[in-house]
């Protein structure tokens, strides 16, 4: 029973061994370790959430791949791991923002959907017939309560607030660099290059504008806010998280 | 026709409905008591249409009674009105509503007070120093507003009482002839007989 | 006589400068008969949003308990202020849920928003009973003497009222249009709400 794989335990259901693991989840991870690294970074004006587009052939149209996905004007997400399990996770988070702004008229802030996301993870951990999702997501939001943030979400359902984190391949030592190149106060720039130079520490390739995702959240200006707010009814406030585009992306790259 | 009257006095509740049971013009049953004691401090005077009433009545005096053997205590007055009136709202949006008008008497024991609600079959609530249903409130109503006394002793509560019922009697066409009177305080229920 | 108008009852909200107020009526009747003169239909929502509830008299009560769910709720869940203009669409939404049955109430908001330069802005608004927002600069009227409110405060309200001007203008308006509303009356209560307190008064007025 006590095998090296799990043995009894591993199977589709999710039970506790003796030893109080649940094997299912450390599975779980273990495909998120072997998903390409991703990392985010909040910086003092902003946060950047950053991933490694990896195809497997050249021939590949990878313009098609999406790993950095908008959820809401206000949040984004970036994964490791399944990219079909991130799919649905994507799907359900958009469709939760919506659902939310059919209520209060607004957009949810960035705990309630991590929340919200997190309690789908949580659900496959307990429910019949489910395995859990192959996938670890850091979430960047921001909304007028607590301004920017971070949160990393894991198979298990957990969640954590970060001020910079990593997933995936060469987590380990992507956050031993992070936590080397951090402080409080840096700006939103310094973050998107301290993202760049974090990534290229384990990357497989060529680092382009092709092979390379940014998202990133500003901070508006009480001005910006007070312009989104005035008729705010119908007006729509400045979306502050959006995807840096391929040319962007370059530039920052040939600085 | 059914009518029922409440009124508050120092330290007590004065609950009265009644005892005739209808069916048509024609009374069936003159002895009808229409008040139910729901815990030791709480009674419930109801009426409206025939068959909603004792089936509505029974099914909150067994859910308020489940309450009190499940937590050892009965809810307080102000919890049962409360629980008292969602049901009747709930049941107003249903496919076949109850049509049942309510006077919830009860003597809180915690904070020794008497307290008197005022439900009808829609679910509206009222906390109320005196009350009635049916076409006797005409009546009562008025009377009350005159002669109740919110500090009075018993005495003087049925005094008022007797004068709604009374004047009920005198100038109500359909006037019910016979009443189940009874009275909630510190000692809890009593029949009190006019 | 519509439903609408069984329990009789009406409400005011107006806007001042840096304040704003919100008063009812305390009737409860049954049809032309009067059951209870303590009926209150305002109520807190947060310490500087309060709704008024004027309509069938069983709904008020249900949608005050459901909205103390909801906001309660929303408090636990997001630890953050509830701002008026977030709670109106909560209100919009949730009367909208019942739009082919909906509860006969037409609920009327007065409260500060905070602007985002950490001021506070008065909020009023109204809605009908399946929750078509209406937002007002200077009053919103609901229940049985709307008409009579509408042309009371169309005469006496005007603009950047202070707290203690705003109270006397209301309470003049309410008494007085309900003074000619057989369904709304004996005496009122009034909110003025203000960025660090509120004051409440409860007011007789012609008691028959």
């Amino acid at each position: 029973m006590a095998t090296a794989d799990g043995g009894a335990y591993s199977y589709s259901l999710t039970v506790f061994s003796p030893s109080g693991k649940l094997v299912q989840i450390e599975h779980a991870l273990a495909a998120v370790s072997q998903g390409t690294t991703s990392l985010g970074i909040k910086a003092s004006n902003g946060i950047v959430i950053a991933t490694e587009k990896k195809s497997s052939s050249i021939l590949i149209d990878d313009s098609m791949i999406e790993k950095v996905a908008v959820i809401c004007p206000n949040i984004g997400i970036v994964y490791s791991g399944m990219g079909p399990d991130f799919r649905i996770l994507i799907a359900k988070a958009r469709k939760s923002a919506q659902a939310y702004w059919k209520i209060y008229g607004e957009y949810p802030p960035t705990l309630v959907l991590t929340q919200e996301i997190a309690t789908v993870m949580q659900q496959a951990t307990q429910s019949g017939g489910v395995r859990p999702y192959g996938v670890s997501l850091l979430v960047a939001g921001y909304d007028v309560h607590r301004g920017p943030t971070l949160y990393q979400v894991d198979p298990s359902g957990s969640y954590w607030a970060w001020k910079a984190s990593a997933i995936g391949k060469n987590m380990i030592n992507a956050k031993t660099f992070l936590e080397k190149r951090y402080n409080d106060d840096i700006s939103l720039e310094d973050a998107i290059h301290t993202a760049l130079l974090t990534l290229k520490e384990g990357f497989e390739g060529q680092m382009t504008e092709k092979t390379l995702e940014i998202g990133i959240i500003t901070v508006p200006s009480t001005e910006e806010l007070e312009a989104g707010k005035i008729g705010g009814e119908t007006g729509r406030p400045k979306p502050t998280f959006r995807k840096l585009t391929e040319e962007e992306v370059r530039d920052y790259l040939a600085l | 026709m059914e009518c029922s009257f409440a009124l508050t006095g120092k330290d007590y509740v004065l609950v009265a409905a009644d005892t005739t049971s209808a069916r048509s013009i024609i009374k069936m049953k003159v002895d009808e008591d229409k008040i139910k004691t729901l815990s030791p401090h709480l009674l419930m005077a109801y009426s409206g249409e025939p068959g909603d009433t004792v089936q509505f009545a029974e099914y909150i005096e067994r859910n308020i009674r489940l309450y009190h053997i499940r937590n050892l205590y009965p809810l307080r007055p102000q919890s049962a009105a409360s629980w008292i009136r969602r049901a009747l709202a709930e049941s107003l949006r249903s496919r076949q509503s109850y049509t049942v008008n309510l006077l919830v008497g009860g003597f809180d024991t915690a904070d020794k007070t008497p307290h008197l609600y005022w439900i009808d079959y829609l679910g509206t609530m009222a906390t109320v120093p005196f009350a009635a249903h049916g076409y006797g409130s005409y009546f009562a109503s008025s009377l009350l507003d005159r002669y109740h006394n919110p500090d009075g002793t018993l005495e003087e509560g049925l005094d008022a009482l007797r004068r709604a019922i009374d004047e009920t009697a005198k100038r109500l066409v359909v006037s019910p002839g016979k009443y189940t009177v009874k009275v909630v305080d510190k000692d809890g229920v009593r029949v009190i007989d006019l | 006589m519509s439903i609408m108008d069984h329990n009789g009852g009406s409400v005011i909200a107006m806007a001042g400068k840096d304040c704003v107020a919100i008063a009812s009526d305390l009737r409860l009747g049954a049809g032309a008969q009067t059951i209870a003169m303590n009926f209150e239909k305002v109520f807190p929502v947060t310490d500087r949003l309060y709704m008024g509830l004027p309509g069938l008299a069983t709904d008020v009560i249900t949608l005050r308990e459901k909205f103390r769910y909801l906001t309660n709720m929303f408090h636990i869940k997001e630890s953050r202020p509830l701002q008026p203009s977030t709670f109106a669409h909560l209100l919009s939404s949730t009367l909208y849920e019942r739009r082919f049955g909906p509860y006969f109430c037409e609920p009327v908001l007065a409260g500060l928003e905070l602007t985002p330069s950490g001021t506070y802005q008065p909020y009023i608004a109204g809605t009908d009973l399946i929750g078509c927002l209406n937002f007002a600069k200077d009053f919103i009227v609901a229940g049985t003497a709307s008409d009579k409110l509408f042309g009371v405060a169309e005469g006496l309200w005007e603009p950047d009222l202070g707290p203690e001007d705003l109270f006397e203008t209301i309470s003049q308006t309410l008494l007085n249009s309900v003074d000619r509303d057989a369904y709304s009356g004996w005496g009122a209560i009034v909110h003025v709400i203000t960025a660090d307190k509120v004051v409440t008064r409860t007011l007789k007025g012609r008691m028959d």
